[in-house]
C-alpha cells in the first residue's frame, strides 16, 4: 500500500532516505544527509563485494528531476523485488539464513570501515535464490571503538525468535508477527527453559543483555567503548551461535505426502500430465502462486516456464526442504511462503499500513494452482465454498483447482472424528460457486480417481 | 553523526557489549590455543559453507 506521495508507509524511520513507487517501479530516494556514507559504500569496494556476492541489492542511480524528487541527493533504481515476503511468513532455516546473511555483510561492512546502522529482518529478502539485504541506506561510516547500535535490535529480530523456536521444538512464526519491531528480550528471556544458560552465547546475548537493558542510562553509556577485534569477536559469536541452532521440528503430515501420493497408481502420473499440458497451454502468465505448495513439484512446472512462482503451505518441514532445495537452484525462480490459508497474515505496524497483508501482496496474480488443497479448507476448516471462490478470484487470473469429493479416501480421512454436516460438499455446488467468479474453461476427471481438474479463467 | 541514530540501541545495549567483548577476549584466547592445537593433527582447515 502507498501513500498519496508514493513514499512507501514503512519507510519513515530512517532520515537517510526512503522507498517511494513512481508508476509500477520502486526507487530509493537518499537525503543530503546521507552523503558521505552513501559515497563511502559506492567507492570503498563494499557495494561492488557485497553485489557481487549477492547479498546486496543492486542498483542504478537514476535522473531523480524528471520523477519530481525534492531535496535528494541521489535517487536509486533498484533491482526489482518481484514479491515482498515478511518473517512471519518464513520458517526456521529462513530466518537462520536471514541471520547468518545480516552478520556477514556487517563483518564485510567493518573490513571497509562502514557498519550496519540496523539489523532487521524485513531488511532481508529471498532474491535470486539468495537471502540478500535490500535496505542500500543501512550503512553508516564506522567509528573507531563505537558499539553497535543495532545489536539489541539484532539480538530481539533474530535471535530470540530462533533461540525460542531452538528450544521449545516449536514453530513460533506467530510470535514474530506479534512483535514485528523483535522479541522484546525480556519476553525471550523469560520464556527460554533454565537450562537455555548453559549455553555461554545464549547466557551473554540474551539473559547478561536483558538484565542491563534498561536499566543503565545517561553518560556512562555515551562513554562505552569496543574495540574493533572484539566488536569482531561479538559478530562471530553470534554467528556461531545461530549456526547452531536448529528447528527440531518433527516429520509432519505432509512431509512425505508426494512419496505416498506417486504410489497410488497412475494418479500422480496423470494429474502431472494433465496440469503441465495446461500450463504450457496458458499465454501471458509471469506471475504464479501454488496454493498448498508442498514440495513444489507443481510450482516447479510452473517456475520453469520463467513465470514467477510463489509455493506456499501452512506445513514448516514441506516449505523448510522447499527452501533448502531452493537455496543449491540459481534459476529458478520460486518464492518458498509459510502461510495458512484459514489465516493468512493480516495488515500490521503503524496505521496497519507498514506491512500489507498477504491478500494485498498476492492479489492479481496471473496463474493460481489449488491442487488437492480445497477439501482440508472445507473439510477441514469449514470453510463455504463461496469464501474460497472470492479469495481466489482476487488473487488471480486464471485457476488450476482439484475438486477432491467426500468418498475420496483423503476426504474420509479427514471425516473420522468428526461429524459429516458437509451436505453442500459436492461437485455441483462447487461449480455452482466458483461459476460466480470464473468461467469454467476445462474440466478432466484423473484416472483412477474421482478427483476431477478444473481451468477457470476470472470473469471480467 | 547523531542525526542518524534513528533507532534506540537500547539502554544498557553498549555496556553489554563492553562486557561480552571483554568476556569474549578471554573465550578467543583458550579457543585459539585450541584451535592451534587441533590444526596441528588436521591437514585441511574447515570451510566457511556458502559462497
Amino acid at each position: 500500500m502507498m501513500s498519496e506521495t508514493g513514499i512507501h508507509p514503512s519507510s519513515y524511520r530512517d532520515p537517510s532516505g526512503f522507498v517511494f513507487r513512481s508508476g509500477n517501479t520502486m526507487y530509493r530516494q537518499v537525503n543530503p544527509v546521507y552523503r558521505d556514507h552513501y559515497d563511502h559504500l559506492m567507492q570503498s569496494g563494499l557495494y561492488e563485494k557485497l553485489t557481487q556476492k549477492k547479498w546486496l541489492i543492486p542498483h542504478t542511480e537514476t535522473d531523480g528531476q524528471s520523477l519530481g524528487a525534492k531535496d535528494y541527493y541521489k535517487i536509486l533504481l533498484p533491482q526489482q523485488i518481484p514479491f515482498i515476503s515478511f518473517p512471519y511468513e518464513w520458517t526456521f532455516p529462513m530466518l537462520q539464513d536471514a541471520a547468518l546473511r545480516t552478520l556477514k555483510v556487517m563483518r564485510i561492512s567493518l573490513d571497509h570501515d562502514m557498519i550496519l546502522k540496523d539489523a532487521t529482518p524485513y531488511n532481508i529478502q529471498w532474491l535470486d535464490n539468495r537471502m540478500q539485504l535490500i535496505d542500500t541506506l543501512s550503512f553508516e561510516k564506522y567509528e573507531e571503538n563505537k558499539p553497535w547500535i543495532a545489536y539489541r535490535q539484532f539480538c530481539e529480530c533474530f535471535l530470540s525468535p530462533l533461540l525460542l523456536m531452538h528450544y521449545s521444538k516449536q514453530p513460533l512464526q506467530a510470535m514474530m508477527l506479534a512483535y514485528p519491531e523483535g522479541i522484546p528480550l525480556e519476553i525471550a528471556r523469560s520464556m527460554l527453559p533454565w537450562r537455555s544458560r548453559f549455553s555461554l552465547y545464549t547466557w551473554m546475548h540474551i539473559h547478561l543483555h536483558a538484565k542491563y537493558a534498561g536499566k543503565h542510562k545517561g553518560e556512562n553509556e555515551q562513554r562505552a567503548h569496543i574495540s574493533k577485534k572484539k566488536l569482531l569477536a561479538l559478530v562471530d559469536s553470534l554467528q556461531s551461535l545461530i549456526k547452531s541452532l536448529k528447528p527440531g521440528i518433527r516429520q509432519s503430515t505432509w512431509g512425505a505426502y508426494y512419496e505416498e501420493a506417486s504410489t497410488r497408481e497412475g494418479y500422480f502420473a496423470a494429474k502431472n500430465d494433465i496440469i503441465t499440458n495446461w500450463v504450457n497451454k496458458q499465454e501471458g502468465i509471469h506471475t504464479a502462486t501454488d496454493f498448498g505448495a508442498n514440495d513444489g513439484h507443481f510450482s516447479r512446472i510452473v517456475a520453469a516456464k520463467g513465470i514467477h512462482t510463489i509455493a506456499m503451505d501452512a506445513d514448516v518441514l514441506a516449505i523448510s526442504s522447499l527452501y533448502e532445495q531452493l537455496k543449491k537452484e540459481k534459476e529458478v525462480s520460486i518464492q518458498p511462503l509459510l502461510s495458512d490459508l484459514s489465516n493468512p497474515a493480516p495488515a500490521i505496524g503503524v496505521n496497519n499500513q507498514e506491512r500489507d497483508s498477504l491478500i494485498t501482496r498476492i492479489a492479481n496474480r496471473d496463474l493460481g494452482l489449488a491442487l488437492a488443497l480445497i477439501h482440508h479448507l472445507c473439510i477441514g476448516r469449514n470453510i463455504p465454498f463461496t469464501a474460497l471462490a472470492g479469495f481466489f478470484a482476487s488473487s488471480c487470473r486464471k485457476l488450476i483447482i482439484e475438486f477432491v469429493p467426500v468418498n475420496d479416501p483423503k476426504s474420509q480421512q479427514l471425516l473420522l472424528n468428526k461429524k459429516n454436516i458437509y451436505g453442500w460438499y459436492h461437485a455441483e455446488g462447487f461449480e455452482k460457486a466458483f461459476s460466480r467468479y470464473f468461467r469454467i474453461l476445462d474440466k478432466t476427471q484423473v484416472t483412477g480417481t474421482e478427483r476431477v481438474l478444473y481451468l477457470m479463467e476470472r470473469a471480467s | 553523526m547523531h542525526h542518524l541514530l534513528y533507532i534506540d540501541p537500547g539502554s544498557g545495549s553498549y555496556l553489554v557489549q563492553v562486557l561480552v567483548g571483554a568476556a569474549l577476549g578471554v573465550v578467543m584466547f583458550f579457543k585459539n590455543i585450541k584451535m592451534y592445537i587441533l590444526s596441528l593433527f588436521r591437514r585441511t582447515p574447515k570451510k566457511d559453507d556458502d559462497e
